[in-house]
């Protein structure tokens, strides 16, 4: 049988992924397909925790977590479609008018 | 019962490889359309792990509302971006990517550091709960009811927020236009 520790490792794992990921990349899309991927890495360790701590609080945690992702996802892309009709480019270096 | 965890070892290697591999190619593929399809990869491989630890309607709602949803949602705003290689090949790395990376993997040793004291510390057998929608629907429309209600007022929110958006686009390109 495979230890909670296995499932936090991979959780671990592709946590770190997802957090290169968004701090690497200049493309907004890639940013939030990055927090997809946080978000999928905490949802794991919430199912491995339900399971081995015999309680059901952690997937129903994941079930709200998915509902706010899918909420998050949909603005975040407006956002985008937004920023590529004004600037023509979805490049993060490009949002300059705020800047100091 | 037990005679069918005998299997769930070699699963649980074959769906973490995958999934793995899959989010390693979110981040590092440059064409973003093969973001996307890595990430409905990596979603489906993650929700053949929720059923692996028998969360059945978690890795359901997961694989209908992300896979299903969600990500053909990304695949509509890339093509309808038009999102031509040259223009993201053109663009310049970023300079926070080696520094990036470093925090990564700072990240990912104290993470494995944070878990070896925490196995050390107890060992936890797996209980035999199962996440089934009777169980889960039951709980969620008595426990967590409020919360649940109020998940609604927040995709109302989202849709109020969207239209805006869009009509805010809407009208800057009448401008666009007129000008």
């Amino acid at each position: 049988m495979i230890s909670l520790g296995s499932y936090l490792i991979l959780s671990g794992i592709v946590f770190s992924i997802g957090l290169v990921g968004v701090m690497t990349s200049r493309n907004v899309l890639k940013v939030l397909l990055s927090l997809e991927l946080l978000l999928a890495a905490s949802n794991l360790s919430f199912v491995a925790f339900s399971k081995f701590n015999g309680d059901y609080a952690g997937q129903l945690i994941v079930f709200f977590v998915i509902l706010v992702a899918a909420a998050e996802v949909a603005i975040g892309l407006a956002i985008i479609v937004v920023m590529y009709r004004r600037l023509s480019t979805i490049q993060a270096d490009e949002l300059r008018t705020m800047k100091w | 019962m037990m005679k069918e965890y005998n299997m769930s070892p070699y699963f649980f290697y074959l769906f973490a490889a995958i999934l793995i591999f899959a989010s390693l190619s979110v981040v590092l593929a440059r064409n973003p359309l093969y973001n996307v399809l890595s990430l409905v990869v990596a979603i489906f491989s993650l929700s053949c792990l929720f059923v692996l630890l028998e969360a059945f309607f978690v890795g359901m709602v997961l694989l209908l509302v992300y896979a299903g949803a969600v990500l053909v949602f990304f695949l509509f705003v890339v093509m309808c971006l038009n999102l031509n290689t040259v223009t993201l090949t053109s663009a310049q790395q970023s300079r926070f990517r080696w520094l990036g990376t470093i925090v990564g993997l700072m990240f990912a040793s104290s993470f494995g550091l944070a878990i070896k004291s925490f196995i050390r510390a107890q060992t936890m057998e797996p209980s035999s709960i199962r996440g089934t929608i009777e169980v889960i629907g039951k709980i969620l429309f008595t426990d967590y009811l409020l919360p649940f209600e109020l998940t609604s007022l927040l995709l109302l929110i989202a849709i109020f927020g969207i239209v805006s958006l869009a009509q805010g686009a809407l009208s800057t390109g009448k401008d666009v236009e007129n000008a």
